[in-house]
């Protein structure tokens, strides 16, 4: 149970900047999502908490003690490596006992704790295999074994989930949260899988080029996105350039929509106006002339069973609407999309 | 077996029949005439009491023989010894980027690209008595004059020997290890490190086990080279006794050539150890393999 902070922290390859001035907050038992496009710095942003990598500048400090000049084996973190990390010439048991051992623990509470990390990762029917006689998934759990097995503070993931196949990863993803809660560890794992992202994490860090786009919720970031970038990587497509006609009324191509109470812009600012694909309701008659209705007509139909999704051309503008597959309309139907207001959310331009 | 695994099989034989040729035709030819000289077949000299094993009877039955045997041995383990613990050294260094990286990688190798006999010759300028080295002692003033600089070459401690193998065989154990660590990569060594693993630790028990392969082939290479070679000893050696490889140059070189076969009977002598302590090796080897879950 540990808190991590992370003062202005900066790290720079040659010329080349990877991290520019990071500031985080990371509460104790918090699970933490870093999410950003590949080559963004969220790697290195787990390197540096574990240790692996010195800041250039900045400090991170772990509840309140600064540790940047602290040595890796002296940080008690644990790291779950992209690929595994695992050591080839040890068996599952031996791999999990490395921690323990190097540490100058004693031969029968190694045992004892082995005994234990194995029931709870339940691997025990494998502990005299190799790792090249393992699945991805068990790998992947020798590699989480072996490393809650030093009780650590902080627990580091590095897309912990890229190499499984679908089922294993929802198996998992469960795995991974269950053993969170059961622990309180605080942890933070990294993906570029918004969607992974969303699911596990308590607050998620969106990182782009090196820079902390935004730190939220799941679902804040999801629906408030706080720039065109992190609404564009959190899936967003609907997203129309506008103007405020009042506070509570924006213009796009689309046509005319009311919006939450815009208390910190003036009428007439430029916007981007966000309209996520579930929020939008298709009417498919009679219309109404009042309110936020769009008028338009499908387009495409793409199903994917329980949801299906219309592209709907409104006003020469295309726009995605997502709805529960309990009806399915057709290519060329005429339609009204309905928006609440609450729905809507602008972008500054 | 199908006739499609028949017709593969067939093929793999057929791509193997070159290299299986030159194999049995020259290596093992020289091997079987090898062997029957020393056995006393050796009608072209007019002498034929084969199978005669008075050779290797004189052979083994002088003490000097022995003495040879031992400075063979202990030449090409010292300096392999050495030879893998530099070059392990100098791999591991070369793995973690420093400044002027890109120059040390290729001076290390230059040893690899110079010949042996100028690599003696180096030795010899270098080392000797009234060499550089002796020269620029005197002149630093640790001696009164290069005459008092100890005896480096031609004793029986073979250190120029020594250096001369450890020069040439360091980079090339070098370029093996290196090799295997950089296809391990550091992960294995970084996640030790987190584990609470210090650097001794993370050496013995975590890069060591993955180069072994690669130190495994290397030495046995760079021992199998030195316990046959023969430049060196011959001209940097201590002289009487001899390593084995001189000796039995000696006897190939006397005037009387029924020596030959003493030489032959030599030369196999040097076969029988070398494979002998080779294939131990090995086994030792792939025991250990097997207990780590290797095949
Ligand atoms: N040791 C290094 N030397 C030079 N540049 C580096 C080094 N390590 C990382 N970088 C660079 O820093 C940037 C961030 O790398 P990092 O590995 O943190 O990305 P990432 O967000 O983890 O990406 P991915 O999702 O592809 O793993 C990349 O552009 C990378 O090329
Ligand atoms: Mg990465």
């Amino acid at each position: 149970m540990t808190q991590v902070r992370l003062d202005s922290v900066r790290k720079q390859f040659g010329n080349f900047v990877a991290i520019e001035n990071l500031d985080l907050d990371i509460s104790s038992g918090e699970l933490v999502a870093l999410l950003g496009p590949s080559g963004c710095g969220k790697t290195t942003t787990l390197r540096m908490i574990s240790g692996l990598e010195r800041p250039s500048n900045g400090a991170i400090f772990f509840d309140g003690k600064d540790v940047s000049e602290q040595a890796v084996q002296d940080r008690n973190v644990g790291m779950v490596f992209q690929r595994y990390a695992l050591f080839p010439h040890m068996t599952v048991e031996k791999n999990v006992a490395f921690g323990p051992s190097v540490r100058g623990e004693s031969k029968a509470e190694i045992a004892r704790r082995i005994d234990e990390i194995l029931e709870v990762v339940q691997l025990t029917p494998f502990r005299t295999r190799f790792p090249a006689q393992l699945s991805g998934g068990q790998m992947q759990r020798v590699a989480v074994a072996r490393t809650l097995i030093t009780k650590p503070s902080i627990l580091m993931m590095d897309e912990p989930l890229a190499n499984l196949d679908t089922k294993l990863r929802v198996e998992m993803r469960r795995f991974i949260r269950d053993l969170q809660q059961q622990f309180g560890i605080t942890t933070i794992f990294v993906t570029h899988d918004q969607i992974e992202a969303m699911e596990l994490a308590d607050r998620v860090a969106v990182i782009f080029d090196g820079q902390l786009a935004q730190y939220d919720t799941p679902e804040r970031i999801y629906r408030y996105p706080r720039s065109l970038d992190v609404a564009d990587f959190m899936g967003a497509t609907n997203i129309f350039p506008g103007k405020l006609l009042s506070r509570k009324r924006v213009s796009t191509a689309l046509g005319e929509l009311d919006c939450p109470h815009q208390n910190d812009r003036s009428v007439g600012d430029p916007v981007h106006v966000l309209l996520r694909a579930e929020a939008l309701d298709i009417n498919t008659g009679p219309f109404t002339s009042e309110g936020s209705g769009l008028r338009g007509r499908i387009r495409a139909r793409d199903f994917f069973g329980a949801s299906v999704t219309y592209r709907v051309t409104c006003n020469d503008q295309e726009i995605d609407v997502t709805e529960n597959a309990r009806r399915m309309l057709d290519v060329g139907d005429d339609v009204q999309l309905e928006i609440a207001p609450e729905q809507v959310w602008l972008l500054s331009a | 077996m199908t006739a499609r695994e028949r017709r593969t099989r067939i093929l793999q034989l057929l791509q193997l029949i070159p290299i299986l040729s030159v194999l049995v035709i020259l290596f093992g030819g020289a091997l079987v005439m090898a062997l029957l000289q020393s056995l006393g077949f050796a009608p072209w000299f007019g002498i034929n009491t084969f199978p005669d094993f008075s050779y290797f009877g004189s052979l083994w039955g002088s003490q000097t023989f022995w003495v040879s045997l031992w400075l063979t041995l202990y030449y090409a383990t010292v300096s392999t010894l050495l030879a893998l613990v530099f070059g392990t050294m100098l791999a591991l260094a070369l793995i973690k980027a420093f400044p002027g990286k890109w120059l040390y990688k290729y001076l290390y190798k230059l040893p690899l690209m110079i010949p042996y006999t100028v690599g003696i010759a180096l030795a010899v300028i270098m080392l000797s008595s009234g060499g550089v080295l002796s020269r620029i002692v005197a002149f630093a003033g640790l001696i009164d004059d290069p005459g008092q600089f100890p005896q480096i070459l031609k004793t029986h401690y073979g250190w120029g020997i020594i250096a001369v193998y450890v020069w040439k065989q360091t980079p090339f154990i070098t370029l093996a290890v290196y090799a295997v660590l950089l296809g391990i990569g550091r992960e294995t060594e970084e996640a030790a490190a987190i584990l609470g693993a210090r650097r001794g630790a993370i050496f013995f028990r975590v890069t060591l086990p993955q180069i072994l392969p690669g130190i495994v082939s290397s030495t046995l290479i760079c021992f199998a080279f030195n316990v046959g070679a023969f430049e060196a000893p011959f001209i940097l050696g201590g002289g009487f006794p001899d390593t084995l490889p001189v000796v039995a140059w000696r006897y190939f070189n006397d005037a009387d050539y029924t020596l030959q076969l003493q030489g032959m009977a030599t030369v196999v002598s040097i076969g029988i150890v070398a494979g002998v302590i080779l294939f131990a090796y090995l086994w030792v080897y792939r025991r250990y393999e097997r207990r780590m879950g290797r095949h």
